[in-house]
């Protein structure tokens, strides 16, 4: 099987309720899904359909109600933390709206900080230098603008070398110019790297650029459409 | 009113969920409260109780012991201006002989009947007063309540007193105290109580004179000046009408031992009264700055949002600082209650050991109602200081993320080489120190107070131990200290040496004198010893052997301190035995001599001869007998009227072992604060830390850091603090363990400043384990935190 067809993770009717008091609420029903190598998929819905609890649970960070969870054919439904920290540390890479750098650490080392958690993680000054940050390494988060701390933050996620970058919101915080160069960041190391991709957001246009768009609605998949031509996130507006 | 509820409601949910920190701030509270109240309390209790029971019973403001003078030159006292009142009495130590054969000794002090007017009146506790005459003859006493109950003497129990070499019975009438007696001590070196052993025993001045062949004598005169009398004028002139009658000692009241010895308790309540409750309660309002601080911080857009709705600064201030004057209120009231407990506890202790009349006891009230101020008064200050980031805060802004925390580099980064070799996690906390230093400091300063508190409260065992080694075991090498009721001649000592068992006796001679020196003068001990004693290891001012010199005397240093004295020095002496005239001689000093218990000074006994005008005399004897001999020795040398008292090494060692359980209360007493207060505050400040880095904590989760090595990041802080704390909490322990000693030394003991190593570890211990305890409970947390929802959140 070529390189992208190989599946990394699979999500089998896979379920999350939370219960609130005496209310259940239905965060995910029946969801199944699949991710492959080197996929770029844009998972798309409005504010409480559910695609945040979809990308807690495919990094990891949350186990379902029901349902199963596969990476690389190995179950993690059942896995303890220690598992699935292991997991995240190994395997997954996260970027967040409000980038979540480490106040007290330059852009290097914050970097170095996720590098420590690996055997063999890429050069830091390099993955720097990837995301266009040369000059900035020495800067604390407080010095650098929006759009240079989330360049710091994928650095963080990518050092690790991992086989999944999960995104949720990425430029949620940021000003449109900003939003399409990390865009742009995030699609050339999916092509580059061949790092599988998720981006999770509510902006529709940015469904254009991924292989694949996944709509959410009330918890669970509302449509997935393919997309055979993705578009460069230089020729997305919004 | 509506408003006031809902701000009530917000507080109790507030406060419920910083249920931890809450009840580690108020136990830090109630503690200083408790001690306040406790300590307080006692010394009111016992300053009011003091006061009433010396004026009710007219306690004496000026003592002379003359040799022997009629009774009627009380009349020419009460003359010399500044006398109020005069009162002559005969008191002597006598031999007691209790139904085992042992030996106590009896203070017999003579009373004048009636008593009203009389100086130093006594106190009936129980059974009845004595009678000039009693029906059926016989000679009647009371005794000090201590006595009564360490010997099982009820009303009509008969005691046996040697006097002049007669077997003398005394019937027993009941108990009484007087203001004199309030801390019955024999001499200055038997400070701790010895009721089985020393007892005052009260009757008739004419009964007493009789017994003592002295009708019509006195051999003690007590004054009470008038208000505003120039005292040392009064008793200089008292001192010229009495010179006569061979003055053996003069002292106003504040060097009367039972006096000095309640004085002394009173000043220590005083001192740690001030100085412990201000450390619980400043550090208490430290830590509350903090963890208050932090709160307003995190509720940023709560406070703008209550000030966009229309709430002032003020009622917003006041909300905030209510939190604070909860958890005062809550320690306050807890301390009050423990304070009042403990207090009734402490009053119980001092009742076991001083006589004072039980009606004066009682709850402090007014001194919880202070205290309930003083808690309040703090958790209002640190509550406003805390709070008062509200002012600024502006409803539109708050509304906007904080501006992003302005990072500089700290002092270590100039060691580019070192800081290099620091991990990122490292780097991490080294910076959010240097960023926070305020912070870093108060939580250093806190360790410093609970490892210098646990460090003086595992001292006193050390002095104790101390003590014990140097006074028991070092210092005296007999078994036997034994003082015969005149002084025999070193011939008749033969006969001691060869008494069964006995394997050898040494003589002393002991002569109360008073030393002058630079116009001053001090009550004093000599005491004659052979060169060479085997018997007594004497030390010099630098704790080293020390030989009794041939000529010239071992000076006390305290003495010589107290009298400016240096070696070289000639004092003056007159002696103050009580047979034949007092003697004046000069001596010189040649070496002083410390000690731990009691204040001697040390001679040949040669010299000491030769300062009486004598050629062999001696006081005493001290003996060494074969082991397994201890209890026949000591029977046979009961059973000798020449004898006035037998002290056995053993069971003085004894009767301290015993006095012991009360230090080691207070050991564990102390520690316990100390560790609790030392929770608190690295329980607060890593519960800060937690609150303040969740974000970043979550991240590191996601990242992939496990949960022991996410903790491992503020464990790095928390060590850092408690490492440098307890390293400086050490020495800073010392430096405390001195000040208290300042505080609390008397011209009666010192405590020795000594701290072993294993205080010192053990204080470490302390530190490092309610570090470990207090960080282990705040990192609990990191287990549960909902990392997708703070990841997901803005600061």
């Amino acid at each position: 099987m070529a390189e992208e067809e190989t599946v990394l993770l699979e999500l089998r009717e896979v379920s999350r309720f939370y219960r609130m008091g005496e209310v259940t609420v239905e965060a995910l029903k029946d969801v199944s899904l699949v991710l492959r190598a080197g996929e770029l998929v844009v998972v798309l819905g409005p504010s409480g359909s559910g695609k945040s609890t979809l990308l807690n649970i495919l990094g990891g960070m949350d186990l379902p109600t029901q349902g199963q969870v596969f990476w690389k054919g190995e179950e993690l439904t059942r896995a303890g933390e220690s598992r699935l920290t292991r997991y995240r540390r190994e395997e997954v890479g996260f970027i967040f709206q409000f980038f979540n750098l480490i106040p007290d650490l330059t852009a290097r080392e914050n970097v170095e900080l996720a590098a420590a958690l690996v055997e063999d993680p890429l050069p830091v000054e390099e993955v720097l230098e990837e995301v266009g940050l040369k000059e900035q390494m020495d800067h604390f988060p407080s010095q650098l603008s929006g759009g240079e701390q989330q360049r710091v933050a994928i650095a963080r996620a990518l050092v690790k070398n991992p086989r999944l970058l999960l995104c949720d919101e990425p430029t949620g915080a940021l000003d449109y110019q900003m939003g399409k160069t990390v865009l742009g960041l995030l699609a050339r190391v999916n092509r580059e790297r061949s790092t599988t991709v998720v981006i999770v957001t509510h902006n529709t246009a940015i469904g254009a650029m991924g292989k694949r768009m996944v709509r959410m609605r009330s918890g669970q998949i509302a449509e997935i459409t393919e997309n055979a031509s993705p578009l460069p996130p230089e020729r997305i507006e919004w | 009113m509506v408003m006031l509820r809902i701000l009530a409601r917000r507080l109790g949910r507030t406060i419920r969920s910083t249920r931890g920190p809450f009840l580690a701030i108020t136990a830090v509270i109630a503690i200083g409260v408790l001690v306040y109240i406790a300590m307080n309390s006692a010394y009111n209790w016992l300053e009011g109780s003091q006061q009433s029971f010396y004026q009710d019973y007219d306690f004496a403001d000026y003592y002379f012991h003359v040799v022997r003078a009629p009774q009627e030159v009380i009349r020419r006292i009460e003359a010399v201006p500044g006398v109020a009142r005069a009162s002559g009495r005969i008191q002597k130590d006598l031999p007691i002989l209790k139904p085992d054969g042992s030996r106590a000794t009896g203070r017999l002090t003579g009373y004048n009947l009636p008593m009203e007017g009389e100086v130093n009146r006594i106190c009936l506790l129980s059974g009845r007063l004595f009678e000039k005459y009693p029906h059926g003859g016989g000679l009647e006493a009371l005794v000090d309540p201590q006595y009564a109950a360490a010997n099982g003497l009820a009303p009509g129990d008969k005691i046996t007193v040697v006097a002049e070499g007669r077997q003398v019975f005394i019937t027993v009438v009941g108990t009484a105290t007087g203001p004199e007696f309030v801390y019955p001590m024999k001499d200055a070196a038997a400070w701790i109580p010895e009721p089985e052993r020393f007892g005052i025993v009260m009757l008739p001045q004419n009964q007493l004179q009789q017994i003592l062949g002295l009708s019509g004598q006195i051999n003690q005169v007590l004054i009470k000046m008038t208000p505003g009398a120039d005292e040392a004028e009064a008793a200089a002139e008292i001192g010229e009408i009495l010179r006569p009658y061979g003055v053996l000692a003069d002292y106003p009241r504040k060097q009367q031992l039972s006096h000095a010895v309640l004085q002394g308790e009173m000043d220590q309540l005083r001192a740690t009264s001030r100085t412990l409750p201000a450390i619980f309660l400043g550090i208490a309002a430290a830590v509350q700055w903090v963890m208050l601080g932090r709160l307003v911080k995190s509720q940023r857009q709560q406070i703008g949002v209550m000030k966009a709705l229309g709430y002032s600064n003020w009622q917003v201030l006041f909300y905030y600082t209510s939190y604070a004057l909860a958890v005062a209120l809550a320690g306050g009231i807890l301390g009050i209650i423990l304070g009042l407990f403990s207090a009734s506890a402490i009053f119980r202790t001092y009742a076991l050991y001083f006589n004072l009349p039980p009606a004066a006891g009682g709850l402090d009230y007014a001194t919880a109602g202070y205290a309930l101020l003083i808690s309040l008064g703090v958790g209002m200050a640190s509550g406003m200081a805390a709070s008062r980031g509200v002012l600024a805060v502006r409803p539109a802004e708050s509304m906007r993320p904080s501006p992003p925390l302005r990072i500089r580099k700290t002092l270590l980064e100039n060691w580019r080489w070192a800081w290099g070799l620091l991990s990122a996690a490292w780097k991490m906390s080294l910076r959010s120190i240097g960023r926070q230093r305020m912070r870093f400091v108060m939580v250093v300063t806190g360790v410093i107070f609970a490892v210098s508190l646990l460090i003086v409260a595992f001292f006193m065992n050390d002095a104790i131990d101390y003590m014990l080694e140097e006074h028991f075991y070092k210092e005296q090498k007999y078994d036997f200290l034994v003082r015969f009721s005149s002084p025999l001649s070193a011939g008749e000592l033969l006969y001691l040496s060869r008494l069964s068992g006995v394997q050898k006796a040494e003589p002393l001679l002991e002569i109360p004198a008073a030393v002058y020196f630079g116009g001053r003068k001090e009550e004093h001990l000599l005491v004659g010893l052979q060169p060479g004693t085997e018997m007594k290891e004497i030390a010099d001012a630098a704790g080293e052997p020390a030989a009794i010199p041939e000529e010239g005397v071992l000076l006390n240093k305290r003495l010589a301190d107290k009298l400016g004295i240096k070696i070289g020095d000639n004092i003056e002496v007159e002696t103050r035995l009580g047979i034949g005239p007092a003697r004046r001689a000069y001596l010189k000093v040649v070496g002083f001599t410390q000690k731990l218990v009691g204040a001697e000074s040390y001679l040949s006994l040669s010299e000491a001869n030769w300062l009486l005008g004598e050629r062999d005399a001696a006081s005493g004897a001290m003996l060494r007998v074969d082991p397994g001999q201890a209890e026949a020795v000591e029977k046979e040398l009961n059973a000798m009227t020449g004898v006035h008292m037998v002290l056995s090494r053993e069971k003085e060692l004894n009767n301290f072992l015993q006095y012991l359980d009360t230090a080691l209360y207070f050991t564990a007493v102390m520690a316990a604060f100390a560790v609790v207060l030392g929770f608190a505050i690295i329980y607060n400040a890593a519960l800060v830390n937690f609150s303040e880095r969740r974000r970043e904590l979550a991240l590191l989760r996601v990242m992939g850091y496990t949960v022991r090595e996410t903790a491992s990041v503020m464990w790095r802080e928390t060590i850092l603090q408690a490492l440098l704390g307890v390293a400086l909490g050490l020495p800073a322990g010392r430096l405390l363990t001195a000040a208290y000693l300042q505080a609390v030394e008397s011209d009666l003991y010192s405590f020795p400043a000594v701290i072993y190593p294993d205080t010192y570890f053990l204080a470490a211990a302390g530190g490092i384990f309610f570090t470990a305890a207090a960080q282990l409970l705040a990192a609990r947390g990191i287990k549960r935190l909902d990392l997708a929802e703070i990841l997901r959140s803005q600061d």
